[in-house]
């Protein structure tokens, strides 16, 4: 105590100041002395950890490369939260904080980038050089609707991303369900409707059919965009209020309540949700072609029991895929060295090495064509009983649906998904489940829907060129 | 004893619900990702009392460090929390004694300008505040952060009311008898005399900053800069399948604030209340 | 006052110089600024155009801004009408004479407030999962609580007013039990020798005494309940969650200003708000006043 005292000064400071003062002299010489390393050569900005995984042998010998002749610039990769992500490189583009020179583009997020005018987007437009270089020619064309706006592209597609069916096929067969039998949805949950089972004895069912769920819109979206609805057409007209949307809204509620019940939720890369995939309790989920990857990291333990087939139609001879997720790499306007990060990005996603790796460890399909006809695409697959998921998902690249880049996007969604839920609320309150009994509520909704859209969207000064 | 009964078993039930997060925190933290799901609290194999000890492991802990670098976002927040804690005390000291123990041109309006800031939602600031910011080129700077708080208004009025009531002026009046000057009366008279409320808001500073998520989220874009809450959000995007390493994470932010703040409770919760009781 | 004596003018100035810069630089000019934002649309910091009041009719049109003050509201009831009881029905308890170890109890139960609400928001993103999270594992074994309950899809709200029940609980009892001290102790007693009941004595001595606490407290709360952010926003990953069950007002305002970079109507949004709360001060403040008279 005494020594205490001599110390603080008799007393001066409370003990709990004296603390807070002294970390205060500790920790700003900790911070001023600990310097932030200024890295060398190009940043690289993904927000998927396997992406980082992928890139990383031909980042090895890059940067090897780098090292040793010094003809390019080393690139560094960064994995960033998706969030952080978006918010630095739009703060960098509205208030010039520093950002990377290259950046991984999410397709759910492109929107925000572009939601300005046409000038104001960070991205250096890549149109010209895209066609000068004959770029064009080697990528699969859908791939890149989602990365163009007013005409202009910013970035260079990663991938196709076609939807198929994912099924458990242990539990199919032991049932002696033949899937070859499932041509729509309509036969879906006709023929494996035995399977609904209560597995822990208390009273209610705990497996279900398909994993989907009417909060889940992120993933009803592949399903709209399949059956030919979605948000905006490719001339970028509203479609919201569509036939085809109405049709899978009401089978949605249809498929998560009432007799007909088939579906449970089981979101994607959540530990809990994986719980249940493993448990046996989902038999079939909607895959694209990445998810396959994450699926077999995740969960190892479903090796040999899955397999894959094309996505039941809405109608009879109808498109038996639709698409989900994407990437592209793009480059900020404010990067140092564009030509040097323009090599490196023509590098990786065209290289033949780039197209083989993106499909062995991630199971992903190259949008470059050329490559589509490698053996690698038909090898079997164990984790899906020996199938070749390459060349089936190539099979279906061709009728994958095309998408839109538009910033009104998500807010379209999102009155979708207010839709759903006063569908969900409208089948509760009439006790109405039958999808014919649904339609016209559900048109009805989706119309109120997309005239809240339109009133929204012409509420934007800036973007005059794309508001209707 | 029915008594008794009547009060200590609302207490416990309390009590229990409080803390079970707490180790529910404490013991997913510890876990495997493969036996995570095995159930609430400590991994089991077939039953409660099977404890599967080869599930519990310091691995993520480990890896939040080496890999994730969670350290010097622990430095950025003791570095955050007290400085800020450490200005804004002295810039709310000085302008409570200011308003309490001062005549001059302009202290009714001061006062009253302090009483109507205080409530002023934050929220109307963040846009503009972001803009100032940019302007004065402090986004992604510390700076940023803390020069808008060195002085805030609820400090001020706190400090308004302990020198009132705490300092007698006479006591100022006989020390510039003694020649004494006004900044060394300030530290060395002034001070002393509210050293209860000194403690407090110091405390009250320090917790609120630390755990601050809006400011850096908005104001820092450099990585190496973020504190915990920040560095420990972020987490669930890389690390979003290995729950373990999440907890992990909120445990290392929220351990440092919870030992300083059991030790020195009293000196809190005198600051808290201070705020109402004087108010 | 020191009125007289050799006080030098500059010394006041000198001590409210921190407050009177930063308030002018960080809170008055942004202030300023802000009302002119509020009559633009803006597309980040650098762009903006002149839009005159259609940020504020468009307000009042857009049901996502109507779900926001929903949700926000319906939170604030949940803080009021079931937290602060709670807080102060501890707070009674812990103040009974015969209580035996009441720091022990009272650092308990404070201990949650000292948690971040980031932190509260992830460690909240957990227990409430559905089939495996904390909360609906431990409602199946002990009530037979459906383990499939959506708390995160359907039921949002609720799973932020309990997560901010155990977070905030023991925060406000340590105000109610600073209150508690007010009482006349020999004014209960005297109730008590008269015969008046322990709800008579509840509701005509100790309500009284501990009312200028208790207006706080509720002011307090309301102000806080009007600025959640951080818990549904980390809670339903940086958005308002299915259906914008979890939309609040500073969530809604953050989304429009930072997300999609439009800082002029964020402004608005924030006056709106203002005005809000400070209608709640001035009632507070007319409260207390009729209390005195």
């Amino acid at each position: 105590m005494a020594m205490k005292r001599s110390i603080l000064g008799s007393g001066y400071l409370s003990p709990g100041s004296a603390i807070v003062m002294l970390i205060a002299a500790v920790s700003t010489v900790v911070v001023l002395v600990w310097p932030i390393e200024k890295r060398q050569g190009l940043e690289f900005w993904t927000f998927s950890k396997t992406h980082s995984q992928m890139y990383a042998e031909q980042l090895k010998t890059w940067n090897a490369q780098a090292d040793a002749e010094g003809a390019h610039p080393r690139v560094n990769l960064f994995v960033i939260d998706m969030t952080a992500l978006v918010r630095r490189t739009l703060s960098s583009f509205w208030a010039d904080t520093p950002v990377a020179d290259m950046i991984e583009v999410e397709g759910n997020t492109i929107g925000r980038y572009v939601a300005g005018p046409l000038e104001d987007v960070g991205f250096v437009d890549l149109t010209d050089l895209l066609q000068e270089e004959g770029i064009y020619d080697l990528v699969n064309p859908p791939s890149f609707s989602l990365w163009t706006s007013r005409g202009r592209v910013f970035g260079l597609p990663h991938d196709v991303h076609p939807v198929m069916l994912c099924y458990r096929a242990d539990i199919v067969e032991e049932a002696g369900i033949d899937v070859s039998e499932i041509e729509t949805w309509d036969d879906f949950a006709r023929v494996l409707a035995p399977l609904i089972k209560d597995l822990d004895g208390d009273g209610r069912p705990d497996r279900y059919l398909l994993n989907t769920w009417y909060t889940n819109t992120e993933w009803i979206e592949p399903l709209m965009l399949q059956a030919g609805g979605g948000t905006f057409d490719e001339s970028g007209e509203l479609i919201v209020a569509s036939k085809a949307n109405a049709l899978v809204i009401s089978t949605i509620i249809h498929w998560c309540f009432g007799e007909g019940r088939i579906a449970i939720d089981a979101p994607e890369f959540s530990p809990a949700a994986n719980h249940l995939k493993i448990e046996g309790r989902v038999v079939a989920s909607l895959m694209p072609d990445w998810l396959a990857s994450t699926w077999k990291n995740d969960m190892p333990q479903l090796s040999g029991k899955l397999k894959l087939m094309p996505l039941p139609a809405w109608e009879p001879g109808g498109r038996r895929t639709s698409v989900y997720g994407g990437t592209m790499i793009a480059i900020p306007k404010s990067t140092k060295n564009f030509d040097e990060a323009w090599a490196f990005v023509k590098h990786l996603y065209l290289s033949e090495e780039l197209a083989e790796e993106l499909y062995r460890t991630t199971n992903i399909i190259t949008p470059v064509r050329r490559y589509w006809d490698s053996d690698y695409f038909n090898e079997p697959d164990p984790y899906f009983q020996g199938q070749a998921p390459g060349a089936m998902y190539i099979a279906l690249a061709p009728d994958v649906p095309p998408r839109t880049s538009s910033p009104f996007r998500p807010l379209a969604m999102t009155r979708i998904g207010e839709a759903i839920n006063d569908l969900r609320k409208y089948a509760q309150a009439n006790d109405i489940y039958e999808v014919d009994g649904l339609m016209p509520e559900a048109l009805r909704l989706l119309e109120e829907a997309e005239r809240r859209v339109r009133a929204e969207m012409s509420r934007n000064v800036f973007l005059t060129e794309v508001t209707p | 004893m029915f008594r008794k009964l009547a009060v200590y078993t609302p207490l416990t039930l309390f009590a229990a619900i409080t803390l079970v997060p707490f180790l529910y925190l404490a013991c997913s933290s510890l876990k495997t990702n493969d036996v995570f799901f095995s159930s609430p609290f400590l991994p089991i194999d077939s039953a409660w009392w099977d404890i599967n000890w080869s599930g519990l492991t310091l691995d993520n802990f480990k890896r939040l460090f080496q890999e994730a670098g969670i350290g010097r976002a622990i430095v950025n927040s003791f570095f955050f929390a007290s400085t800020m804690a450490v200005l804004g005390t002295l810039g709310s000291a000085m302008g409570g004694y200011a308003l309490a123990k001062f005549n001059f041109l302009g202290r009714g309006m001061f006062t009253n300008i302090v009483l109507t800031a205080l409530i002023i939602p934050g929220a109307l600031l963040l846009a503009p505040g972001y803009k100032v910011l940019y302007t004065l080129g402090l986004l992604d700077s510390y700076a940023g952060l803390i020069l808008p708080g060195v002085a805030p208004a609820f400090g001020v009025f706190l400090f308004r009311q302990a020198f009132v009531s705490g300092l007698p002026t006479e006591m100022m009046e006989a020390g510039r008898i003694d020649g004494c000057g006004e900044v060394r009366m300030f530290f060395q008279l002034a001070l002393p005399m509210v050293r209860p409320m000194v403690g407090a808001f110091l405390l009250i500073t320090y917790l609120g900053t630390w755990n601050n998520f809006i400011g850096p989220q908005i104001v820092l874009q450099t990585p190496e800069k973020y504190p915990l809450a920040v560095a420990v959000a972020q987490l669930r995007g890389p690390y979003g399948s290995e729950y373990g390493m999440i907890m992990a994470g909120t445990i290392v932010a929220i351990l440092p604030v919870l030992i300083l703040f059991l030790m020195l409770q009293k000196d809190f919760i005198a600051g808290l209340t201070a705020g109402s009781v004087k108010g | 006052m020191s009125r007289g004596t050799r006080t030098p003018w500059w010394a006041p100035y000198l001590f409210i110089a921190p407050f009177a810069v930063a308030f002018c630089v960080f809170t008055a000019y942004p202030l300023f600024e802000s009302i002119v934002m509020a009559f633009l649309q803006t597309s980040g910091p650098k762009r903006s155009e002149y839009v005159g009041l259609s940020n504020f009719s468009w307000m009042w049109e857009d049901p996502d801004f109507h779900k926001a003050v929903r949700n926000t509201v319906i939170f604030a009831c949940g803080s009021i009408f079931i937290q602060l009881p709670c807080s102060l029905g501890l707070a009674l308890l812990l103040n009974r004479p015969d209580i035996k170890g009441r720091a022990f109890w009272r650092m308990i139960f404070f201990a949650p407030s000292l948690v971040g609400l980031a932190f509260v928001a992830i460690l909240a993103g957990l227990v409430f999962e559905k089939n495996t999270g904390l909360l609906n594992v431990a409602l199946h074994q002990v009530i037979w609580f459906d383990p499939e309950f959506p708390w995160l899809q359907e039921y949002v709200m609720p799973a932020l007013i309990i997560s901010a029940f155990w977070m905030y609980v023991g925060f406000n009892m340590v105000y109610f039990l600073a209150a508690l001290q007010n009482v006349n102790t020999d004014l209960l007693e005297a109730a008590q020798v008269d015969g008046a009941g322990p709800l008579h004595r509840f509701r005509h001595v100790t309500i009284p005494a501990i009312r200028p606490v208790a207006t706080f407290v509720i002011l307090l709360s309301l102000i806080g309940s009007f600025q959640l952010f951080e818990l549904p926003y980390l809670l339903l990953n940086n958005s308002g969650g299915p259906d914008n069950q979890g939309l609040t007002i500073v969530m809604y305002l953050y989304q429009k200003g930072f997300d999609w970079g439009d800082l002029g109507y964020a402004s608005a949004v924030g006056w709106v708000l203002a005005l809000l709360l400070s209608v709640f001060a001035i009632i507070q403040r007319i409260l207390s006043k009729t209390e005195v008279a």
